[in-house]
């Protein structure tokens, strides 16, 4: 049964690996396995692991009325397939977007803002010259960034000039974030081969 | 002249499978005959082994796998390789999972590493599964662990597990790692979960999340950060463990000097067109 | 009606959110506990819908024949192969626990992996120095790209410490930099939300 759950993942391994040659039947039928079975997946999970144990068990088993809120909220979900009712799909979606909006708004002030604007008043005296010439830089290339977005005057002159930097920053983070990329990219492409050679035909 | 003419005409209509093969090759070869290029440690990696260090016998680590299969490659030996540490000090895991297809990953890792070292599931690690509602149910999770969690991912009580009796709130962990491949994930972590409680949050990302958690690490929001399977190769340095990481990084370190190659090459060709115009 | 409820209850489960997070009272924070655990409730329920829309759409490709609709057929029996294995044999279930290891895992980790090689091909046509910005970007790439890896530690031992001072230094002002901005951005748009001036993430139902 193990060897047979090797070869089955390898073979599916290679169906997806033949799209490099071109698109072909054996790819597809390896794509639309891996959604079906994902989705048989999550159905199962989310039931086990938290609709029955956190909705529906305390309602049913425990008779806890309240649980009939969320769940009610919930189906309101399928609300489009009746087209009369399809407006009350609106509650659910309101519902979730005031909650989530509201606890972003101040998570992202507490958590988020003002951590890292302390963080921007680096200190520029006391310290190593070229920490003082890093920090200098920090503080720089926040500012000018931030400049750059700030739409409501044109951007020309010394402003020009400062948004023009904001953008020499921005391209060497894009540059540092495209290399890393490349490294996450690679490293799933060795995951892969390691298994085909280790797992599959053992000889690593 | 002609002649260079001709190759890097030739060059610049290359059919990318040829690309493709060379790049299969350059993956394939370090791994059957390796190299045993040397891994450096960086201070965000080390930062993580020394948080765990400090961290006194019977603390409990919060462990979220907030990854699924699409990045099991990268960020799985990250997983095996801080279990390893945490169970090497006696430390206690809570793992639970923000992303659906999580929690058997996260299960595998548990049983593999915790069997190493004679851990009892209940007693000194417990999996609560997948929970939706992300950042709203970290807040949740935070003040009261019961709300969130009444069952482990088999479904047994969590008041009948030693260890899920005991973590109530926030206050009973010691550190979170999670090990993130997008959201929900560390930035929910850093921006709702330290925020609010308190506790020391670190991470293993998948390298292109990287980059944008630097500000954190700046910041000291984040403790440590292990970024993409290099960061897993470090921290299985760090551990003395001989994993899948450490084996990948020579084809690593030779698929990046391969595209570096090409990235020269494909400038080249640039700078020779520009001239002939 | 249909336009003003919604408002309502974005209006008012939003502003008793944000008040309760300055009132520490018990009753307000418990309020807020509550509704933060129908919150997570209501979420399950978008998975849900979400796994209900692909047998839908699945179903409809089938009915009428739509192209490649054979595909279909197997994206459905596998999902209903996969869900009898969780729902009789539990989560636990050892079949359950098959498939998502020689099937789920594989295919999906198989899936993302694709992108090397077309991550490789763009190294090679795409990524010219074109103008001054993007030889600053592309140089700040190779250096990554061979300073995070043992190579460039091989080649060169201050070359992890370059690559940090870039990630440290220019990398993280620029991204506290953008983070600020989104995060400006969001609030704004999250006030929109809360005060019924964005609407368009409603959609579905007629006025």
């Amino acid at each position: 049964m193990e060897v047979l759950g090797v070869w089955i993942a390898s073979l599916l391994t290679l169906a997806i690996y033949s799209f490099l040659y071109k698109d072909n039947p054996f790819y597809k039928v390896a794509e639309h396995i891996f959604v079906g079975i994902s989705a048989g997946y999550w159905a199962v999970i989310l039931w086990f692991d938290f609709a029955w144990p956190n909705l529906f068990e305390p309602l049913i088993v425990k008779g806890n009325m309240v649980y009939l809120i969320p769940i009610i909220i919930g189906l309101l979900m399928f609300a489009p397939f009746i087209p009369k009712l399809s407006w009350l799909v609106r509650i659910p979606l309101t519902f979730t977007m005031g909650i989530s909006m509201a606890l972003f708004i101040t998570q992202i002030i507490q958590g988020d803002i003002l951590p890292q604007l302390q963080a921007t008043f680096l200190p520029l005296a006391g310290i190593h010259p070229f920490k003082v010439f890093s920090n200098l830089l920090i503080i720089a290339g926040v500012v000018f960034t931030l400049i750059y977005f700030y739409f409501s005057k044109e951007h020309k002159g010394t402003l020009g000039f400062a948004a023009k930097v904001g953008i020499w920053f921005m391209m060497v983070s894009f540059g540092a974030s495209f290399g890393y990329t490349v490294m996450a990219r690679i490293s799933l492409l060795i995951g892969r081969v390691y298994f085909l050679l280790h797992n599959w035909l053992g000889i690593i | 002249m002609g002649q260079v003419n001709n190759i890097l005409a030739r060059l610049s209509a290359l059919d990318r499978r040829i690309i493709f093969l060379l790049v299969a090759v350059a993956v394939i070869v370090p791994l059957l005959i390796p190299i045993g290029l040397p891994v450096d440690i960086t201070k965000p990696v080390k930062n993580i082994y020394d948080k765990v260090e400090s961290l006194p016998e019977g603390s409990v680590v919060v462990v979220s796998i907030d990854y699924d299969p699409g990045s099991e490659a990268e960020l799985y030996p990250a997983t095996e390789a801080f279990l390893e540490h945490c169970f090497r000090k006696n430390l206690r895991i809570f793992m639970l999972a923000l992303w659906p297809a999580g929690t058997p990953l996260g299960n595998m890792a548990l049983e593999n590493i915790g069997a190493h070292y004679n851990k009892k599931y209940g007693v000194d690690y417990i999996n609560v599964g997948y929970k939706p509602g992300g950042p709203v149910m970290l807040l949740s999770l935070g003040k009261n662990v019961g709300d969130m969690v009444k069952t482990d991912y088999a479904g047994v009580p969590i008041d009948s597990l030693p260890l899920g009796k005991e973590v109530k709130s926030a206050r009973d962990m010691a550190l979170v790692m999670s090990l993130s491949a997008g959201d929900p994930g560390v930035l929910h972590w850093i921006i709702y979960f330290h925020a609010r409680f308190g506790i020391p949050v670190c991470a293993a990302t998948t390298a292109i999340m990287a980059p944008q958690q630097y500000p954190y690490l700046a910041s000291g929001q984040l403790v440590g950060l292990m970024g993409g399977l290099k960061g897993a190769a470090e921290y299985e340095t760090l551990v003395k463990r001989r994993g899948r990481a450490l084996a990948g990084m020579d084809s690593q370190s030779i698929v990046h000097a391969l595209l570096v190659l090409f990235i020269i090459l494909g400038n080249v060709i640039l700078v020779y067109q520009r001239s002939k115009r | 009606m249909k336009s003003i409820l919604p408002i309502i209850v974005v209006f008012g489960f939003g502003f008793f959110m944000l008040v309760s997070f300055f009132i520490p009272l018990k009753g307000i924070q418990d309020t807020s506990q509550t509704f933060q655990n129908w919150y997570i409730g209501v979420m399950a329920f978008f998975i849900f819908i979400g796994i209900f829309n692909i047998i839908k759409i699945n179903l409809e490709k089938i009915q009428r024949r739509l192209r490649d609709w054979q595909y279909s057929i197997i994206l459905l029996i596998c999902l209903l192969v996969m869900m009898a294995a969780g729902f009789i044999g539990g989560p636990e279930g050892g079949l359950f626990l098959y498939f998502y290891k020689n099937v789920q895992i594989p295919l999906g980790a198989t899936m993302f992996s694709l992108l090397a090689f077309f991550v490789a091909s763009a190294a090679f046509r795409a990524f010219r120095a074109r103008s001054p910005e993007a030889t600053l970007l592309l140089i700040a790439a190779v250096l990554v790209m061979i300073g995070r890896v043992p190579i460039g530690y091989w080649i060169w031992h201050g070359f992890p410490n370059l690559v940090e001072w870039i990630m440290t230094v220019p990398n993280t002002a620029a991204k506290r930099g953008i983070l600020f901005g989104i995060d400006l951005g969001m609030i704004s748009m999250g006030l929109r939300v809360l005060l019924g001036i964005e609407r368009s993430y409603m959609g579905g139902g007629k006025e």
